[in-house]
Formats: C-alpha cells, structure tokens, sequence
C-alpha cells in the first residue's frame, strides 16, 4: 500500500500530514511525500532569463520535504519527492500514476477570507480529475492514531454497489465498525416515508456488499445503517455524531468519466460542513481496480 | 509488511533528491515560439509610446539613426550576458555574476541597479497602462473627458497603484501567461503597429498629415547629431527600447534545437524589431515632424506618451486598437516583469546580501512571496514619488530608467570581461565572446551613463523638472543610486557574511 500525500509547508499541509498518517497506521501503507512545483513557462515573458529560480524551488521544495518527514512518526515508512508540472494537480495525479499510489491525500481547505471551510483550488482540481480515492483533510485536522470508524454516505443513485463495496472492505481491512449513511433533505416530501425507503434501500445494498461467509459475519454485525435528516444537507450533517477518528467516503458523482473524480454538488456541501476527513472514491474505482491489481501483491485499499 | 514496520526511522524516512526531474521540458519552443517570447520582452508598442518622445527630444530627426546605433552596445553585451548565463545560471543574473567576477560590493550593486530598473520600469508600465485605459475608456464612450481623468493626480495615483497591485497579486500567485495569449498579444501589437505606420504613410501621400516631412538619409547619420550629449542620452534611451531581447539568447533547454535555435530566434528577433522600430519611426517623423507645437514630435506634452497622441488624428475611429494594444502588452508585461526583480531579491536574500525574509518561497503559490510584495511596493513608492515631483513623470522615469539599464548592464559586461580574463585568450571565439563584445559594450554603456547622469544635472535635462537647481532625471537616478549605496552599508552593518565573501566567492 502506498500513499501520495500533497504536502505543501503550510497549515494545509501539516492537515494532510496528520490525516496520511492516520489512514497509513490502520494498513500499514507507507507515504510517497510529494511537493510540486510548477514548471517555469517560458512564454511568461520577462526581462531576466529564468534559469537558476528552478534550482531555488528545488532546494526549498527539498527543505520543505525535511521539516516534514520530521513530522512522521517512525512507525510509518516515508520517502519525499519533488515533483514538477504544468499545474499542482496534475503533477499530484501523475505522481499517483508513478507510485501507483492507492489513495491521494490533501489538506482541503484554502484559507478562504469569507468561508470558514472553502475548498482550494487544488482540492476542487484533484477532485475533478483523480483516478484514485482523494482523502481530504478538514482544516486544523491533528488526530494522527488510526481510523475508529468508516462511515459511507450513499445516494439514491447507481453507483451505490461499488462505493459500499469499497467501504465494507476498508471497514474489514482496518478491522472497524462500517456505518451506512444516508443524508436526506425534508423537502423531499413525508420525512418518515422517505427516510424508512432512504433505511431500506441502504441496508438491502449494505446486505448485498458484506460477505455472505460466515468468516465475514463478524464486520457484519457491526454495520450500522443511520438516516440523517435536515433542512439542508449541512445541517444532516450536523445532526448526525461523529467520532474523532472517523472518515466518511463519498462516491463521485455521475457526470464523472469513467474511473475518476467528480464532486457533485450535494458531495461539495457535505465537505464544508463536514468535521471528519472524507475520502472521494471516483466512480466504478474499486471494480476496475479489482480486476488489475492481480498481477500487484500489495495489497490494496478494496481488496478484502 | 512487517519489515518496514521495523526498520530504524532513519531508514524509513528518505528524499529522493536524485529523482526529482529537474527544469524545463526540453524542446517545447521553436523559432517561432523564441521569436514570440522575445518580441513580447520587448514589448514593442509600450517601448515605442514611451521612448519615441523622449527620444526626438534629444536627437530629433535622427532619432532612426540613434535606434540603429543603440542596438550596437545591447547586442555586444548581450553576448558576454549569454557567456555568464551559460556558465552560471542563477536567478540573481546580474548580482550574482557581478559577486562572482568582482566581490561583494560591486555585486550587491549590480543587483541593485537591476533592481531599480525593473522597480523604475514597473511604475511606467503602470502609468501607460492607466493612460491607456482611460484613452480606451473614452473611445469607447465616445468622451474624450474621460481621457482627461489621467490628468487628474488624486485619480492617476489611484489607478496606477491598483494597477500595480493587481498584477503583483497575479504575480504572486504564479499565474503565467500562456502560450496561446502571448501568440495573440505579440501578433496584434505588431498588426497595430504596422496599420499605424501604413496609415500615417497614407496621411503624408495624401497631403493630410499634420506636418509631413519628407524622409532624408541624413536621418539614418548617427554622426549628424548635433551634440555628444544628446548622442549618449538617445542611445541610452535605445537601450531601454531593447532591453529583454537578450532574453532570446539566453534561451537553451527550453528551445526545441538548443544549438541552433536561440542564436536564430535572437536575428529574426532583432529583425522584426527593427523594421517594426523603423517603420513607426519613420512613419511618426514623416507625419508629425519634430515641431514643438500641436501634434508634433518634440511637443514636450506628447513625449510621455505618443500614441496616446497620434493615434487619434493617424488611425482615426481605429485608434482605439492601439490602446488596446498597449493595454494589453503593457498589462502582460507589468504582471511578468514583476519576476526580475522578485527572482533578484530573493537570490540576494538567499546569498544573505539582503535580510532572510527576502529569500522567502511561498508554499502554497512558489513564488517569492515577499520579494515580490516589496517590488511592488517600491514601485508604487517610486511612482507616488515621481508624479508628484514632475511635471511629466512618465518622460522622467524613462530618462532615468535608461540610465539605470546603462548602470547594471555596464557592471554585468565588465564582469564578463573579468570573470572570464583567464580564458580570453584561449581562441578566437572565447576572445570575440568573452572579453572584446563585452568590454566594449559595458565600456560604451557605463560611458553613456556618465555622460547622462553629468548632463541630467542641468534643470532643463528632460522634462525639465528640477528640485535645488538639480535635474530631477539626476535627482532620480543618483538618489536611487545613493539609496542602494545607503542600504548596503546597513545591509554590510546587519548581515556582514556576504560582504567578507564567505558567501559568494569570487572566481571559479
């Protein structure tokens, strides 16, 4: 298992730090530290040549990478990189690309002037265009021992099998607790209707997900399916408990292409009103996944 | 598994140093592309607006003969500024090769002259743009008033100030401009041009024009200046109206054919610069002669900004292409030569010749953060300062830039000289390159700027704003001079590492 952290030597990136250690503790995963950097365009005209500020990144960027291999602990295997491209993230996907990285992860909050929780540039970027899961670190995140928790939050949409497929087998490879979220809205007509049909159709897909062996019976006891409702998505939000160590994973939404990210609108408002890490898994992700990682011996993130 | 969990912190952490690719993606500009990005250096429109005036001011009908002969100093020091390039590349150019060949003092001076020209430049570009924004803005309302609102200096500083902070904001944000916008940038600045000269040409044959002047070879006789002072001060203007075309040569890597692209792209380079230059010069004279009056050239109240001017009677309803056109390149230029001199201050406070802060990356945008920041502050500084001394600042700082530029690329031609004294005789090329094109351009340079700042001390050199019976273009030059000269002592007082050359040594 590996992990591509984002690092930048900021707030933000001491967030994704804190968070990759976390999830790296609960498997065993070792960290791919990457800072990028931008590739000097030569068409941004100026009256002294460019040479030479490179080298000034790079020594920085190698600066940087120290303070922050500093910061991990010793149980968890880390090696730093510095990586440069025409935008940060796309120099982050390719280095997920290089180190077949299993899951990519970032602070998501920019210091955002007017909103407490504003997802940067980066972020929303990543999130339009990874092809593998994207843990977000909400601002300030410093909890560092493993998970407690998967939550899953489920939509109503197609999609719904791979993502809880994914989350069952996190929940079995970290050995915690899975828990089935669905968030609804009331104007979505009669609250308890809807919630009693958003109950069924969680725990009818929850049923299909875990293992049927009696092996996998003990994970499966501990699945839990909650319907939480609000007048807006953030106040479900709100209203539902979390634990310190938890993280919510959210499927991409359908207008993503095939094997990455898409942050729907609905999944945009969860994260700023969110106080745990959420990881985005792309859509059809954990499937395709399955199907090639044979020829991988790590084990990876999906893999039971 | 298990075995990693074991193994000693040591181990498991560890930086790739070897790994990280390093610099440009190779061959991504062709001839094309090089020519592109240095006609966008040069900015030919901006230069042109900015210089032209000035220029007949000094050498009237001459002023095609002084743009010929300014290319001279600036293609010989160029040369010797590829060498240094090639053999020490760095961010810090002028600073750093100066440290190296001369020592500390004479480095930090270096630097600071370019510095200073970048800071002075900046506040130009600002203003011409301001001009020029408001120019639009009332061809586009059909209202000359709102031209006039340039005129007003509450306004004016505003504007100017928003500008600069704008473009220090997308500077420090490391926004580039793309490819694709420079292309159009560069083609629509020289199309604009050349329907100015075309139409200006059209206005002379047809008995229109405001003064048509019949051209005469003796226009291309650099030798019919009237006097050496006015010779040096018209050449060091032209060094202004080519400065970044070095820019050209010192293209490598990025170059899809390092070993012959550069050196082409710098020839083609010059070429269109020069017929460009040629053309509207010509086509200016031709149209305006060099009379003090109304529409003319030598009017001092057209000689801050020319087209701002002539645009209007040549180009007539079209006019307004022109401002677009100088907006914009003026705009694109103001937003990327905010990276001189951020990328020379951060490699001064790196080599500890300025405090610790300067050499400060930003994580999040990796641009010098407070360099830049205080590039543009000086540049508001300088601009406040300017406008509100002089009866016509733009004239002003453009005098005192090309001075500056004389002052800082002397220094980088005479270390080229110096630091490579010991190879400069190993063959012809090593002679030509390294030791005679630059000592004799950093001599003609720094000769200019001698000549210059002597002169602008008269109260009547250049617009003729003067404080204490001193030019103003001297009290500007000389006192930024001083300033670096002030701020090095107390850098030498603060920090004394650099200045025992424990830092940058001298000599290979």
């Amino acid at each position: 298992m590996r992990y591509v952290v984002g690092y930048s030597a900021n707030a933000r990136g001491r967030d994704a730090v804190n968070l990759a250690v976390s999830l790296a503790r609960g498997r065993g995963a070792s960290l791919d530290l990457v800072v990028a950097i931008p590739d000097a365009g030569p068409f941004n005209a100026a009256h002294a040549p460019a040479a030479g500020y490179d080298n000034y990144l790079h020594q920085q960027a190698a600066e940087w990478l120290d303070e922050a291999l500093a910061l991990i602990p010793a149980d968890v295997p880390a090696k730093a990189h510095v990586r440069s491209g025409e935008s940060d993230a796309q120099t982050l996907i390719e280095a997920c690309e290089e180190f077949q990285a299993d899951m990519l992860i970032i602070g998501a909050t920019s210091n955002g002037l007017f909103k407490r929780f504003t997802v940067g540039s980066v972020a929303s970027a990543l999130l339009h265009a990874a092809t593998v899961p994207v843990a977000l670190a909400p601002h300030g995140y410093h909890r560092r021992e493993a998970l407690t928790r998967v939550s899953c939050g489920l939509g109503n949409r197609a999609g719904a099998e791979e993502l809880l497929d994914f989350a069952v087998s996190m929940a079995v490879n970290r050995e915690v607790p899975l828990r089935v979220v669905s968030l609804l809205t009331l104007d979505a007509g009669d609250s308890d209707v809807a919630a009693d049909a958003a109950r069924d159709y969680a725990q009818k897909h929850l049923a299909a997900a875990l293992p049927a062996d009696a092996s996998g019976a003990a994970p499966a006891a501990k699945a839990d399916v909650v319907v939480a409702q609000g007048r807006s998505v953030e106040e479900a939000v709100d209203r539902l408990d979390w634990e310190d160590g938890e993280v919510l994973l959210i499927g991409s939404s359908r207008l993503a292409r095939s094997r990455s990210i898409f942050l729907g609108s609905t999944a945009n408002r969860i994260l700023r009103a969110l106080p745990v890490p959420m990881i985005v898994v792309p859509s059809d992700y954990e499937l395709k996944h399955l199907t090639h990682s044979t020829s991988n011996d790590t084990s990876r993130e999906a893999q039971a | 598994m298990s075995t990693e969990h074991a193994t000693a912190k040591a181990a498991t952490h560890t930086q790739d140093h070897g790994l990280s690719e390093k610099g440009l993606k190779a061959g991504s500009v062709g001839l094309i592309g090089a020519v592109v990005i240095g006609v966008s250096c040069i900015a030919p429109a901006y230069t042109l607006t900015a210089a032209l005036g000035p220029t007949v001011s000094e050498v009237g009908v001459h002023l095609p003969a002084i743009f010929l002969v300014g290319f001279i100093p600036m293609l010989l020091v160029a040369f010797g500024y590829r060498e240094l390039n090639n053999a020490m590349p760095d961010a810090g150019t002028s600073f750093t090769w100066a440290s190296r060949a001369f020592g500390p003092w004479l480095g930090w001076m270096g630097g600071w002259g370019l510095i200073a020209a970048t800071i002075i430049v900046l506040s130009n570009l600002a203003a011409v743009a301001v001009d020029f924004f408001y120019l639009m803005l009332a061809q586009l309302f059909g209202n000359p008033d709102l031209a006039d609102l340039t005129t007003n200096l509450p306004l004016n500083i505003a504007t100017t100030l928003v500008f600069i902070a704008l473009a220090c904001w997308i500077s420090y944000r490391g926004m580039e401009t793309t490819k694709t916008v420079q292309y159009v940038l560069v083609a629509f600045q020289l199309l604009v041009l050349g329907w100015f000269a075309v139409a200006a040409f059209s206005h002379v044959a047809n008995g229109t024009a405001f003064d048509a002047t019949a051209i005469a070879p003796d226009w291309f006789n650099p030798f019919a200046v009237e006097s050496f002072s006015a010779f040096a001060a018209g050449v060091s203007l032209s060094i202004f109206i080519y400065w970044g075309w070095d820019v050209t040569l010192t293209m490598n890597e990025e170059t899809k054919n390092p070993e012959k692209t550069p050196g082409r792209a710098a020839t083609v380079t010059v070429l269109v610069i020069v017929i460009i230059y040629m053309t509207v010069a010509l086509a200016t004279l031709a149209f305006a002669g060099i009379g003090t009056e109304g529409l003319g050239a030598g009017n001092p109240d057209n000689q801050g900004s020319i087209f701002a001017v002539l645009a209007g009677p040549v180009m007539g309803p079209f006019a307004i292409l022109m401002s677009l056109a100088i907006l914009s390149s003026s705009a694109a230029s103001l937003q990327s030569t905010f990276v001189s001199p951020a990328r020379t201050l951060l490699s001064m406070g790196h080599y500890k010749a300025l405090p610790h802060k300067f050499g400060k990356i930003s994580p999040s945008y990796k641009s010098p953060s407070y360099a830049t920041i205080a590039s543009a502050v000086a540049a508001a500084v300088f601009y406040v300062v300017t406008r509100t001394l002089s009866e016509n600042a733009l004239w002003d700082t453009i005098t005192a830039l090309g001075m500056m530029i004389c002052f800082y690329y002397g220094i980088t031609a005479l270390a080229c000289v110096w630091f490579f004294r010991a190879e400069a005789f190993r063959g012809a090329r090593s002679f030509f390159f390294k030791f005679l094109a630059p000592l004799l351009g950093g001599v003609i340079l720094l000769v200019m700027f001698v000549k210059t700042a002597y002169d602008s001390m008269d109260p009547e050199y250049g617009s003729g704003s003067s404080i204490g019976g001193l030019g103003l273009v001297f009290i500007l030059g000389m006192g930024v001079i001083l300033l670096g000269v002030v701020l090095m002592l107390v850098m030498a007082k603060l920090r004394p590492e650099f200045f025992k050359g424990q830092v940058l040594t001298r000599g290979n």
